[in-house]
């Protein structure tokens, strides 16, 4: 499987980078790792005529703490992003989800701009970034502008990016004080895209209720779907017995699913329910 | 080769430059094999699964399926050629020879190169690591029980050498 | 007589230092100067006609040299004719390259030679294919319609092959059973996904007219004699040269069509040719597998003893017919009884074509059959509430049963099923198993014990084909050489694609000859060189491809021994025997130095043969060819611990174990090694791979995305228990194995399941067992037992 021919570049500076893309963003794309385009390339799903490496652009390789966010470089691997102090400290869901990423040499190359701009309906850090409430930066060559996460992704392979834009970095709120996370998926084999996936925040309040509960669920659909309208109870520490299913069975029920042919409607739903549940339990365990 | 669209590649592969001539398409993979007559980085799916074309990019695994031979231009690329070369077996090659972890050697380049990177940052491994680190490599030939005994085995050893 | 023991020995293999340091030399790194590069385009379409092929535009390509179809490879090749006389199966016959239609999404149409791969996929979007898309026949069920479209136009129907077997009386049994048990078994289709995909290079010398054939094939010879009927070549025309193989597991043994096509353009060129299968086209265009859907009915007493079994079984085989349609299902026919004993029998089987890729042999062509017959008896102990351990045991042959004839005429002997039953019980420790399997039931945790005895036929001698109406041998042949410096040379026909032939070999012809395997070097794949034999395939080599050599070996030994009596003046060469490369002599009980070498038996065999015995000829050379037994069999009883998580329905296996008698072990690391790949082979079938077909006959896993191949994860360890008895009737004692593994796997991981999930009252017999599938199976049900949710 050989793929179609391009032209290609490895711009040395962003602006290079930007200024390409305005110049031939609709018939080029964008490599960073590559875990995720090549094997489109070779198959010739994905045709560019022009190829543009940004894996020279160092300075997208960052991981910056900034007041309450964690800016993210665009380029900053997997296992970077896995193994960094400043993310573990002040996003682990983000580290976590990282390292269930496809396989060790997967995750020397692949990247988290790149996995974003991706936009697989599977992915983990689409999931990760959506139920953090992420910003994502983009560049072009007339300026930058934030896009929020939830508005980020349009459909599968899909996002707002225009052609002659660049993902430059995520920006992520740092995990507050009380606040626990839950991050689980189902695959067939270590490493496989998920099925389904479940990402939750929760905070817990003084007097033992749950605040401010995030959840996101991944696999349902053509984009990770954030769950709204949730039911945060007002409740002693006694009377959580049993909360983490009755709300994962709640979900489960009212979320929408599409269908798809490789895997039944009734069976994801289940498997929303019981990886909400754990979910849950995790995210509270972790904010004890 | 077409003429049309090649461009000089510079490649630098287990220490020595390589000057070649090929179009930005042509995956790593085929130009070490081919232009650098490197043939021991094997080919098995050519979309990253399989893990048979497994060589190190400064030190780190990437799938050269997965890379242009263009994009690897400043790169150090070590390929399995680079182990176990003067008659002395790298701790990995031993192992599996002795625990008997390659049967055809189709996929057995991939995991050397693999896991001699992975041993080196992970001295210590439990069996369930191991299989972990294992599972981005796949053999259709020996089950894997040997190979992980190998992988253990390689670990002992690196460790008691460092301890020397 | 010799001192050393060299067969058994745990040898690390001499092949290894070239493949771990990437020095291996398989198909792709043989470089070929000048060598153009083939292509294949394929139908996107299941079942269509082929219009019309424009390739005008592509033949200006860059890089093209030639683009062929099927018309001119009828010119320069002959149609496939598979018909063997064999009653209900019928002939069919098809052109190299499809000229009328296309019968699977994959089937080449057009083969484009350029100067490189990539410059023939350009090429190859630049031609213009026109068909008309014909209504497919995606499955199974819709080959057997009335009304169904004809996948081969020359038959009256899909059913290609029908036959029926009565041994007995089964009906009456049916009649006076206590009970009749009723089950079922449907296996799912598969692809071997070798490592390395297929591919050859073929070179044609106009001067001399010769073809020689780079290709990684496990038959060598045989290949070679149907590359050259089909290209109307004689054989002295062809040399097949096979490089290292990177795994073949039977996809490897046909003279497919892609590399016929190949070798005729090499021809019509007078240019080098090559090809590279790239996974896509190996997952959905090689050859598949063990689709196929039993029933059995029992006659059961009220003891659980089987007085009379019926099989009903239907195979799902493709488009293309590469091997005799009831080639691989009757097989599993003629040995389903296995371990059991059984007279009454019957069996039905049919075999249709599909649009499909053509099925072939995979390692255990036969493997359903372990869980067919265990899957029986578990059913009938379900049933009559008895312990299935306690049904195997009633069944279950004793070794006063032996020698066995099953009632479908194969002999069973040197088989040890219960004897290795018991050891596997002892060394899993099912109490011990129960006890936790209980306590994690409380907390919602579904463990699961399965159990499958296995009886493995391999080898396959020359009487098996004559019985089944196949025509072909089963003898293998091989050649031994001791040099004039002593070193040594030997040959079989057989190919190695992993399974340590150089090293296993090289112990056999060393241990007659007294001498260092390391000091012998086995030369395979070069049909130039190696002698006529049927190549591996059934777990034949070490059996056949062993006890050729061990014959040959033990020829030369003689004739060394009869030189050196006679280079020592003596009557006879009783009392003298070969060790460590040196002759000995038995000098009052005692074992002593002779004076005499290997080298210098040798030196005079070759360039002194005036001082040979009389009437002697020069040389010391073997060529023996060996028929074996019309089957062997090896036995083992398999074990496994699984955890079904009934929220998902993942099934996680934590343990197994095998207690293999494989007779005489020639190596046992490689002997186990096998062993754990055939297991692993199985237990990725059972719970991950799927070759899927919608309903219009597209397939949708042609990658390793969606094409599900065990990791190391997914795998358990795996320990082998080795109980091994020889067999009487082989020279080396060995039974032949390497395919049992597969099949013990296939059927303890449902034994497994369906004990952890007895407690919800749900059998799982659909594979494979994907968490979509289990759970829904569990669906709505709740386990039985349990005191609250």
């Amino acid at each position: 499987m050989k793929p179609g021919r391009f032209s290609y570049e490895a711009p040395k500076t962003l602006e290079d980078a930007l200024a390409s893309l305005t110049a031939r963003g609709d018939n080029a794309k964008v490599i960073a790792g590559g875990q995720s385009l090549a094997p489109m390339l070779n198959m010739r799903l994905a045709r560019p005529e022009h190829l543009i490496d940004i894996n020279g652009l160092k300075e997208l390789g960052q991981v910056r703490l900034e007041d309450d966010r964690l800016t993210i470089g665009a380029l900053t691997r997997h296992a970077a992003l896995s193994s960094s102090d400043l993310v573990h400290h002040y996003c682990p869901m983000l580290a976590y989800a990282a390292e269930t990423i496809g396989h060790y040499a997967i995750r020397q190359r692949g990247t988290l701009g790149g996995s974003i701009a991706h936009a697989d309906p599977a992915a983990q850090l689409p999931l990760a970034a959506l139920v953090l409430d992420a910003e994502i930066e983009i560049r072009s060559a007339i300026g930058t502008r934030m896009v929020r996460a939830r508005d980020f992704f349009l459909s599968i392979f899909t996002t707002v990016l225009d052609p002659n834009e660049l993902l430059v970095a995520v920006h992520v709120p740092t995990s507050r004080q009380r606040e626990g996370w839950g991050f689980r998926l189902f695959n067939r084999r270590a490493g496989d895209f998920a099925i389904v996936s479940v990402a939750t925040t929760l905070e817990l309040g003084d007097n033992g209720a749950i605040n401010r509960l995030r959840l996101a669920v991944g696999g349902i659909g053509p984009v990770p779907v954030r769950v709204e309208d949730l039911v945060t109870a007002e409740v002693s520490e006694t009377g959580l017995e049993g909360w983490s299913a009755r709300l994962a069975a709640a979900v489960a029920d009212a979320i929408q699913i599409e269908d798809n042919e490789r895997t039944p409607v009734e069976f994801r739903r289940e498997l929303v329910a019981a990886l909400t549940r754990d979910a849950l339990d995790q995210a509270l365990e972790r904010a004890r | 080769m077409s003429d049309s669209n090649s461009i000089p590649i510079l490649l630098r592969v287990n220490g020595r430059t390589h000057r070649l001539f090929a179009e930005p398409r042509r995956l790593l993979s085929d130009v070490l094999r081919e232009d650098c007559g490197l043939t021991g980085t094997h080919v098995g799916c050519e979309h990253g699964v399989c893990g048979a074309c497994t060589i190190l990019v400064d030190g780190a695994p990437a799938r050269s399926c997965l890379l242009y031979a263009v994009q690897a231009q400043g790169n150090d690329i070590t390929t399995i050629e680079a182990f176990g070369a003067e008659g002395k077996l790298s701790p990995v090659q031993q192992a599996l020879h002795e625990e008997h972890g390659l049967q055809c050697g189709f996929c057995t380049p991939g995991i050397v190169v693999t896991m001699e990177a992975w041993l080196a940052e992970n001295a210590d491994p439990t069996e369930a690591e191991i299989r972990d680190a294992l599972s981005g490599n796949l053999c259709r030939c020996t089950g894997y029980h040997n190979i992980v005994a190998a992988i253990a085995k390689a670990a002992r050893r690196r460790r008691e050498e460092t301890v020397k | 007589m010799t001192g050393t023991k060299a067969i058994g020995a745990a040898l690390p293999r001499k092949e290894d230092y070239r493949f771990v340091t990437g020095q291996g030399r398989y198909l792709d790194d043989i470089v070929v100067p000048g060598c153009l590069h083939a292509h294949f385009i394929r139908s996107p379409h299941a079942h269509a006609r082929i219009a019309s092929i424009d390739s005008a535009a592509a033949l200006k390509a860059e890089g093209v040299i030639s683009i062929v179809t099927g018309r001119e490879l009828e010119e320069w090749t002959t149609p496939v004719r598979m018909a063997p006389p064999i009653e209900g199966l019928q002939p069919v016959e098809f052109t190299t390259l499809p000229i009328d239609k296309v019968r699977f999404i994959g089937d080449p149409v057009v083969c484009i030679v350029a100067t490189d791969r990539y410059l023939a996929e350009d090429a190859a979007e630049l031609v213009t294919i026109d068909y008309v898309v014909l209504d497919p026949v995606p499955d199974l069920d819709r080959a057997l319609a009335v009304d169904a479209p004809l996948v081969d136009e020359s038959l009256t129907s899909n059913l290609v092959s029908r036959q029926s077997f009565t041994a007995g009386d089964p009906a009456r049994c049916f009649a006076e059973a206590d009970f009749i048990v009723e089950t079922s078994f449907n296996q799912h289709r598969q692809t071997h996904a070798p490592i390395e995909t297929r591919g050859c290079c073929a070179i044609w010398e106009q001067g001399r007219r010769h073809l020689t054939m780079h290709i990684g094939n496990q038959v060598p010879h045989p290949f070679r004699t149907q590359l050259a009927r089909r290209m109307r070549l004689t054989e002295s025309q062809v040399t097949v040269a096979c490089p290292d193989i990177g795994g073949a597991f039977g996809q490897k043994i046909a003279l497919y069509r892609e590399e016929l096509t190949v070798a005729a353009l090499a021809r019509h060129l007078r240019r080098p040719v090559r090809w590279r299968e790239d996974r896509n086209e190996n997952l959905i265009a090689a050859s598949h597998a063990r689709e196929d859907i039993a029933r059995t009915r029992a006659a059961v007493g009220k003891d659980g003893r089987i007085l009379a079994l019926e099989l009903e079984i239907v195979e799902d085989f493709g488009a293309y017919c590469f091997y005799p349609a009831n080639y691989l299902a009757r097989v599993v026919a003629m040995i389903l009884t296995g371990p059991y004993r059984i007279s009454d029998y019957a069996f039905e089987m049919k075999i249709v074509l599909t649009n499909k890729c053509g099925s072939g042999p995979m390692r255990a062509p036969m493997a359903i059959t372990s869980w067919i017959m265990d899957g029986t008896i578990e059913a009938i102990a379900r049933r009559l509430a008895l312990d299935p351990i306690e049904v195997r045991l009633t069944n279950m042959l004793r070794a006063a049963d032996l020698p066995y004839t099953m009632p479908t005429g194969l002999v069973v002997e040197d088989v040890t099923p219960r004897e290795t039953l018991h050891a596997a019980l002892e060394a899993f420790d099912i109490p011990g198993f129960r006890v936790r399997q209980q306590n994690d039931r409380a907390r919602g945790i579904y463990r699961g014990a399965g159990l499958c005895c296995v009886v493995e036929s391999t080898t396959y001698g020359s009487a098996f084909y004559k019985a089944a109406g196949i025509p072909g041998s089963g003898h293998e042949a091989g050649w031994v050489r001791i040099e004039p410096s002593g070193a040594v040379n030997a040959s079989v026909g057989l190919m190695a694609s992993g399974q340590g032939y150089e090293t296993t070999f090289a112990q056999v012809v060393a241990e007659p000859l007294g001498i260092d395997p390391n000091d012998v070097q086995i030369h395979l794949g070069n049909t130039d060189t190696a002698p006529y034999g049927m190549g591996s395939r059934g777990a034949r080599g070490g059996t056949a491809g062993g006890s050729v050599l061990l014959i040959a070996a033990q020829a030369l030994r003689d004739k060394v021994l009869t030189i050196a009596a006679t280079l020592l003046g003596l009557n006879t060469s009783g009392e003298l025997r070969l060790n460590a490369s040196r002759v000995e002599r038995r000098l009052g009980g005692v074992w002593t130095e002779a004076g005499l070498s290997l080298a210098d038996v040798a030196h005079v065999a070759y360039l002194d043969p005036l001082r040979l015995p009389s009437g002697m000829e020069p040389g010391l050379e073997a060529h023996r060819a060996y028929d074996p037994p019309p089957m062997t069999f090896s036995n083992g009883t398999h074990m496994c611990e699984v955890s079904v998580d009934v929220q998902t329905g993942k099934v996680t296996l934590e343990r197994y174990l095998v207690v293999d008698d494989c007779g005489t072990v020639l190596n046992p690391v490689i002997v186990r090694g096998q062993q754990q790949g055939a297991i692993a082979m199985g237990i990725s079938g059972v719970l991950l791979e799927e070759v899927i077909y919608d309903e219009n006959g597209q397939n949708r896993s042609g990658s390793f995305a969606d094409y599900l191949l065990a990791t190391a994860v997914e795998i358990p360890p795996i320990e082998v228990i080795s109980h091994h008895t020889p067999n009487q009737k082989t020279p080396t004692g060995s039974k032949g194995m390497s395919e049992g593994g597969v099949m013990g796997a296939i059927g303890a991981v449902p034994s497994a399941v369906n004990d952890a999930l007895a407690p919800f009252g749900v059998v799982a017999d659909h594979q494979p067992f994907t968490p979509m599938y289990i759970r829904s199976l569990l669906r709505g049900k709740k386990d039985q037992g349990a005191r609250n949710d």
